[in-house]
């Protein structure tokens, strides 16, 4: 049995990684909530964006820090774009046929990635991860900081944002019933072309941020957003503080059990099976139109 | 069917082979689909659970391989309908989503065990390349052109039991539930009973695809079977069409056909991926029948135009409006 000084480092990358999955999770459930879909292309955008940046920087010389802000810019360009594109004809259609046509997106996104950026393995080095700090015997670098800290703060701030603003409460109009917001006078399209692109502005950045923790290659990255999707699950799509603490739980989770020889193969097993029983168990005492009335 | 092996070299009957297994895996996701409106994200992962069952058996005993199918295919509807019990209580945008995390847990399970190859134990899983050995084939279908037909024959079998369930009581109460769900449940309908029977009919199905495959390439490895290909094949189903069974047959051909003609046209196949997340946004909002049913539509009015222009001697720029 490994002691508790092999645990320690994997505290710090579960945390890292839970607060990406966390910062995920609070992008998809803002739009889930704001425009009723259920974005299943969030890791692919980030992960074109991330591609982008790192062609952008190594094959033409852009200074790091554009490549960056292109990163997440696009995350927010693209999601827009579709958002405005296909989100109103959709907009009556049930929430699985929404979810169902960003899996369009995502394809789209993942055939041009593994197009274009086929050729040789990447991994995106961010001027964070080479500096960092001792706590006890564990190294801490500054990205892994930024993931967990960045999760929380915008957790925060998303609650508060759509708590106190205009933008927050028409978004959580729309989110109750979409026909009476607009019948209200709410810009419907207004506010949930916002949505899209803070969702998608959130995707960029976990694109980023991903692509230095886990490496940089176009299917990891897209089916990450079927981890990231866990933790948002376990929140019923609904609370973002649940979300974001369940995103670090199971980034602790999967990273905890590494150490432990017998089971540290099916490490990457934890999201999909905690988010499965919490879903069951969640919905142990509901019928079927009871279900979907409310979700 | 018989005059295709003369025509073709062995490659391409491969690939035809791969075509006609696809077709099923297709077959069982548009019965759900397109009959009960129940979206599966994880057939990849029963049709790997498939081969991997049959596989296994093939190697460790000397069942005759129709039965391997149907034990392959038996022990998928187990699983799927595990599955589906308490998942059925949720709804359709939830299922999908459980299925989509259930068969990432799978893919991890096969990543860990890898595919029987012929070694000892349990897993029957060796990494010393001498001992691995291919998956035998049945003793009546040992060349590729035998294969090919034996292949054929099951899937016309599967296609055969699908149409038979929605021909039949089933077909009924799955048409009721899709239209539905309040009014099947007051018109009387076990609505818990045809979903969970519809979920194991296409795991059965996919179990049975499953087990033909490992015989079709020889060798099974876990990354024949990943993630992005239970997407990819969502999205080629739709576009075939999922109200018509033909639409799992041309699903098939888009999954297998097309990228070996790519290929053998040194076009990336990666075009492909791009098409069919294209496919999907079109089909979703403009063609919900999907090709399948589009194409003789087209087709019919194509050829009403044309008799209409030719009648008219019309000339050709009118045609094309």
């Amino acid at each position: 049995m490994p002691t508790w000084q092999d645990f320690q480092p994997f505290i710090v990358a579960g945390l890292a990684l839970g607060g990406i999955y966390a910062l995920s999770g609070v992008g998809m459930v803002v739009l889930y909530r704001a425009t009723g879909v259920l974005n299943l292309s969030f890791g692919a955008v980030g992960a074109m964006g991330a591609f982008i940046a790192y062609s952008l920087i190594h094959d033409h010389g852009v200074p790091d820090a554009l490549g960056y802000a292109v990163c997440v810019g696009f995350g927010g360009l693209v999601t827009l774009v579709y958002g405005v594109l296909f989100g109103p004809p959709l907009a009556g259609r049930d929430p699985l046929v929404k979810a169902t046509a960003t899996l369009g997106l995502a394809l789209i996104l993942l055939g041009a990635m593994s197009w274009i950026w086929s050729d040789k393995a990447r991994s995106m080095d961010l001027p964070t991860s080479n500096s960092g700090f001792l706590v006890g015997q564990v190294q801490v670098n500054w990205t892994q900081v930024i993931a967990l800290s960045l999760s929380i703060v915008l957790t925060v701030v998303t609650a508060a944002f759509l708590r106190y603003t205009n933008l927050g409460t028409a978004m959580r109009a729309l989110a109750n019933d979409r026909e009476i917001t607009a019948t209200l006078g709410v810009p419907v399209r207004r506010v949930e072309a916002a949505a899209w692109l803070g969702s998608g502005l959130i995707s960029g950045v976990a694109g980023l941020l991903l692509s230095n923790l886990v490496g940089l290659d176009a299917a990891t990255l897209t089916f990450l957003v079927i981890s990231s999707l866990a933790a948002a699950l376990i929140a019923r799509l609904r609370s973002l503080v649940v979300t974001l603490v369940a995103g670090l739980v199971v980034g602790l989770v999967t990273a905890m059990v590494t150490p432990i020889l017998s089971i540290s193969q099916y490490r990457d097993m934890a999201p999909f099976v905690l988010a499965t029983v919490a879903l069951l168990y969640l919905s142990g005492t509901k019928s079927a139109t009871a279900a979907r009335g409310s979700v | 069917m018989f005059a295709l092996p003369p025509l073709f070299s062995l490659y391409w009957i491969d690939v035809f082979t791969a075509s006609a297994i696809y077709a099923v895996v297709a077959l069982g996701l548009s019965l759900l689909m397109g009959r009960v409106g129940l979206v599966s994200l994880g057939q990849i992962a029963i049709f790997a659970l498939g081969a991997w069952v049959a596989a296994r058996l093939n190697f460790g005993t000397s069942i005759p391989f129709p039965i391997v199918l149907l034990i392959a295919g038996l022990i998928t509807t187990l699983l799927g309908t595990i599955v589906g019990l308490p998942a059925l209580r949720l709804s359709g945008l939830y299922l999908a989503l459980i299925t989509l995390m259930l068969a990432g847990a799978l893919t991890v399970v096969l990543t860990a065990t890898n595919f029987p190859n012929g070694g000892h134990g349990f897993l029957g899983h060796t990494e010393s390349s001498f001992g691995s050995t291919a998956v035998r084939r049945p003793a009546l279908a040992e060349s590729d052109p035998g294969y090919f037909r034996y292949t054929v024959v099951v899937a016309a079998l599967m296609f055969g039991l699908a149409l038979w369930h929605i021909r039949s009581k089933p077909g009924r109460a799955w048409a009721a539930i899709r239209q539905s769900e309040p009014a099947a449940l007051a018109a009387g309908v076990n609505i818990t009973l045809y979903k969970l029977w519809a979920l194991a009919l296409a795991s059965f199905m996919t179990g049975v695809a499953g087990g033909l495959l490992g015989p079709s390439v020889g060798k099974l490895y876990t990354f024949q079977f990943p993630t992005r290909d239970s997407i990819i094949l969502l999205a080629v189903v739709l576009m075939g069409g999922i109200y018509s069974l033909w639409g799992a047959v041309v699903a098939g051909m888009f999954m297998k056909l097309l990228p070996a003609i790519l290929d053998s046209l040194n076009l990336p196949a990666d075009l492909l991926t791009i098409l069919f997340g294209v496919g999907v946004l079109q089909v979703l909002l403009t063609a919900p029948a999907g090709l399948a049913a589009q194409f003789p539509k087209d087709l019919a009015r194509l050829w009403a135009a044309l008799t209409r222009a030719f009648r008219r001697g019309a000339p050709a720029q009118e045609r094309a409006h």
